[in-house]
């Protein structure tokens, strides 16, 4: 167990539309304990890449390995494959119907039978493991009865954690989950998630803004589906920061050729332009010099 | 590895955690196992089944069942089946036609909005509508076999029987829309000066529209529905010709019919789907959130336009084609000893066993709403792993949907004992259909981020269903399934005939004898439950959607 990798992509590619792929070439190795940050612009694969990692989606080409093993071809083995992998969605995906207790239950349900399913749906099952993971993620028990759609939006980030907790996942993934966070919150759920990544486990979670990275070890830049930085994380800090810049360079003007249905040549010269090409995303530097410690 | 999350679980059981708060809350069934709960029934009812098989037609259903394969081919019979079709499909869309009209014409008469707006008056539109909840609250077979005795048979019957009943409801559908529509912008308009037609039609018109149409268009389906079940009650067409294949027992010939039946149904619910969502409409009956109505017109006017303009040269020539006359209608037959003295018996009235018919049919109703609505999510559950097994669940939808419930029962017969369990499973099958329709259309059109979260977490597939797409639709489709407990309760009358304990059958009985004071009394009870079970699934509706 200790050998193998929790995940190995290989060459890795994804199709999209119009011919532009949404994944091209990826490698990537997650060992257990590491701590990784997958950075890049909006549209770069972030979110495709972590559902060929959780088994979502299956790539166009190239291989995954979850633990050292390719994804199992009988269903029920697969299962049990997946239920190593924990995700943390972008939305969350609560299910709004339910009480905080039965949401967090739904993590076991890779685990459980039948029997338990549907008594999870009458009866509060499991409150102290659940009063348990709350305390973790520093959510009161008494949560526990209320339905997941009376809480704040705070506290629905917390839950969908927690309920992450009681899947016990091996591989954490996070699509994103500082995207709509007041800096302070974003700092303290983090810090949560970095804390739950020791040994055996291992996290990989997609920012789109280079400003938190502190506490990662590893920084994966991804660009046009592309892996173009592979880094430790310290070595990112310092001078070296530039090759972060590069990754969001033109940021801007490729959003625009987006909703620009007339595009030209010149936001391709500017792309291609000098390495020393001294324009990050407007809004990111100041955020880069405001880390949390 | 696998204790990292138990660990802690037990330091907080130990470090005392407060258990009561989640004792207190006594059985309370989240929303998901309400969706499962009806199905339920069919534990005791699997558990009867046994003692009411008489295991004698085991043989003819399985000839039934093999004869899918082999329909017959014969020339012959294929002519047969497709005239009677024709008549079928030509009788539904007269029907449906004719109620379009008399609805959006009684519909406006019993608008409160209309009302106020060019009369100043508010209460001949709440008289107007009581009144309509009387033809509402007939079953079309009933009205279909008055019809017959009053007429005789002529082809005009079926078309009015299905007119009346249809009509009202949509009558009421649209007065609902009408009085739920924003009267902010005919405010404005009459405050402008502008007279009350002109500012109706400007105002309410255009986000009118798309409502009126895609529940109209459902009516449709309907309408072949009802026109099929008549013809099985000797009305004419392609009923007519199933039910005389069934009991001679040739099943070859019958699923000719039943193929091309199920043909037609299909593409006009695929065609139909295809128009709503080509003219931006709601889905019907508001189960589904996603899908925007709110393009009001919406980009394809002119279409709807024309396709209204070209129904009526076409009902025209349909009813010329099948020798409709509505002047058949008023050439009535006198009924027998109706007018004569002592045609009204009261002491044989009070002799009818009335709570015996009453319970029978409410039982027969229960028992017929909780299979339909139990069934179809059961059935996507447990064949949920296997694409295949969906594909076959979705047919036996179909089939049930258009196969009319005395056939059902009839077929049923062969294996079972007439009674109040066959005739519920003959409609609870039927109703299943049309609900399972309706779920997997709702599932369709939700979002399926939740199972898939589910799904990528290695949570199988049927529970990812039950936790991740089940939550979001089981109010509205409970909702939908009240709503269609209360179309059930008039329904009851149609599997009267298989000899279910029930007002159905009575009625049927005391039509055969001619006892009219009898039929009048019945038929009146009848619309008395019909109106008080309306009023009782409105409220379970209602609190059903509130209390979320």
């Amino acid at each position: 167990m200790a050998a193998a990798p929790l995940l190995e992509l290989r060459r890795v590619s994804v199709a999209g539309r119009g011919g532009v792929p949404r994944l091209e070439g990826v490698n990537l190795v997650i060992e257990p304990g590491e701590r990784v940050a997958l950075l890049g612009p909006s549209g770069a694969g972030k979110s495709t890449l972590l559902t060929v990692a959780n088994g979502l989606l299956a790539p166009s080409s190239g291989e995954v390995l979850w633990q050292g093993e390719p994804p199992a071809r009988s269903r029920r083995a697969r299962r049990r494959q997946q239920a190593r992998i924990g995700t943390l969605w972008q939305d969350l995906r609560l299910i709004d119907e339910l009480s905080v207790q039965q949401n967090l239950n739904a993590g076991r349900l890779a685990a459980w039978g039948w029997p338990r399913a549907l008594l999870n749906l009458l009866l509060p099952l499991d409150t102290a493991a659940n009063a348990a993971v709350l305390a973790r993620v520093d959510l009161a028990a008494e949560l526990l009865g209320q339905p997941v759609a009376a809480l704040s939006g705070g506290q629905r980030q917390r839950v969908a954690i927690a309920r992450l907790l009681r899947q016990d996942p091996t591989l954490l993934l996070a699509d994103e989950p500082l995207a709509s966070l007041d800096p302070r919150l974003a700092a303290s759920l983090l810090a949560l998630l970095l804390a739950e990544a020791t040994p055996p486990r291992a996290l990989l979670l997609s920012l789109h803004r280079p400003d938190l990275l502190a506490g990662f070890d590893r920084v994966i830049g991804l660009r046009a589906g592309r892996v173009v930085v592979d880094a430790a994380a310290a070595s990112l800090q310092g001078a070296a920061g530039g090759l972060l810049q590069e990754l969001y360079r033109g940021e801007d003007r490729e959003m625009e050729r987006e909703t620009d249905g007339q595009s030209d040549g010149a936001g391709d010269g500017l792309r291609d332009g000098a390495p020393d090409d001294p324009s990050p995303t407007a809004g990111a530097r100041p955020l880069w010099a405001a880390p949390d410690q | 590895m696998t204790g990292g999350g138990e660990a802690p679980a037990l330091q907080g059981a130990a470090s005392g955690h407060n258990g009561g708060a989640g004792r207190r809350i006594l059985l309370r069934p989240a929303v998901p196992l309400l969706v499962l709960l009806p199905s339920l029934v069919l534990l005791p009812l699997l558990g009867i089944l046994p003692f009411l098989a008489h295991g004698g037609g085991l043989d003819l259903l399985c000839q039934f069942a093999l004869a899918a394969v082999t329909p017959s081919l014969d020339p012959l019979v294929l002519r047969s089946a497709l005239t009677g079709l024709a008549t079928t499909v030509g009788m539904a869309l007269l029907g449906w036609a004719a109620s379009l009209v008399l609805g959006l014409l009684l519909g406006l008469a019993s608008s409160r909005t209309l009302w106020r707006s060019c009369w100043g008056q508010l209460w001949p539109a709440g008289l107007i509508r009581r009144l309509l909840a009387i033809p509402r609250a007939i079953h079309e077979l009933l009205w279909g076999l008055l019809l017959l005795q009053l007429v005789g048979l002529q082809p005009v019957v079926a078309v009015v029987a299905i007119a009346i009943p249809f009509g009202a409801l949509v009558a009421r559908v649209v007065a609902d829309l009408l009085d739920g529509l924003d009267t902010g912008r005919l405010d404005a308009l009459r405050l402008a000066g502008a007279p009350a037609p002109a500012a109706l039609l400007t105002a309410l018109g255009p986000p009118l529209l798309p409502g009126l149409l895609s529940y109209g268009g459902y009516r449709l389906e309907c309408a072949l529905r009802s026109a099929t079940l008549l013809g099985v009650f000797g009305l004419g067409g392609l009923g007519t010709d199933l039910k005389l294949t069934l009991q001679s027992l040739e099943f070859h010939e019958l699923w000719t019919g039943l193929w091309l039946l199920l043909a037609v149904m299909l593409a006009l619910e695929t065609g139909l789907g295809r128009l709503r969502r080509r003219w931006l409409m709601p889905r019907r009956l508001g189960l589904s959130r996603a899908g925007g109505g709110r393009a009001g017109v919406g980009v394809r006017a002119r279409e709807m336009v024309l396709a209204m303009a070209a129904l009526l040269p076409l009902s025209i020539g349909v009813a010329w084609a099948l020798g409709v006359d509505p002047r058949a209608l008023l050439a009535w037959q006198p009924l027998q000893g109706v007018g004569g003295s002592g045609w009204i018996d009261g002491g044989q009235l009070l002799a009818l066993p009335w709570p015996a018919l009453i319970g029978g049919t409410l039982a027969l109703t229960l028992l017929a709403a909780v299979l339909a609505v139990g069934l179809p999510p059961l059935q996507l559950l447990v064949s949920a792993p296997w694409p295949p097994a969906r594909l076959l669940v979705r047919l036996s939808w179909a089939l049930a949907r258009l196969w009319p419930p005395p056939l059902t029962a009839l077929l049923l017969l062969l294996l079972l004992q007439p009674g109040v369990v066959t005739a519920a499973l003959a409609m609870g099958l039927h109703n299943a259909g049309i609900l399972g329709r309706l779920l997997a259309e709702a599932l369709a059109d939700g979002s399926p981020a939740n199972e898939q979260a589910l799904a990528s977490g290695g949570v199988g597939p049927r529970l990812a269903l039950l936790y991740g797409r089940y939550p979001a639709i089981a109010r509205p489709y409970l909702a939908y399934g009240a709503y269609r407990a209360d179309v059930l309760l008039r329904e009851t009358v149609v599997v009267g005939m298989v000899g279910a304990t029930g007002l159905g059958s009575q009625l049927l009985e005391s039509l055969s004898s001619f006892a009219w004071d009898q039929l009048l009394a019945l038929v009146a009870v009848y619309a008395l439950l019909t109106l008080l079970g309306e009023e009782l699934s409105d409220r379970v509706r209602r609190r059903l959607l509130q209390g979320a």
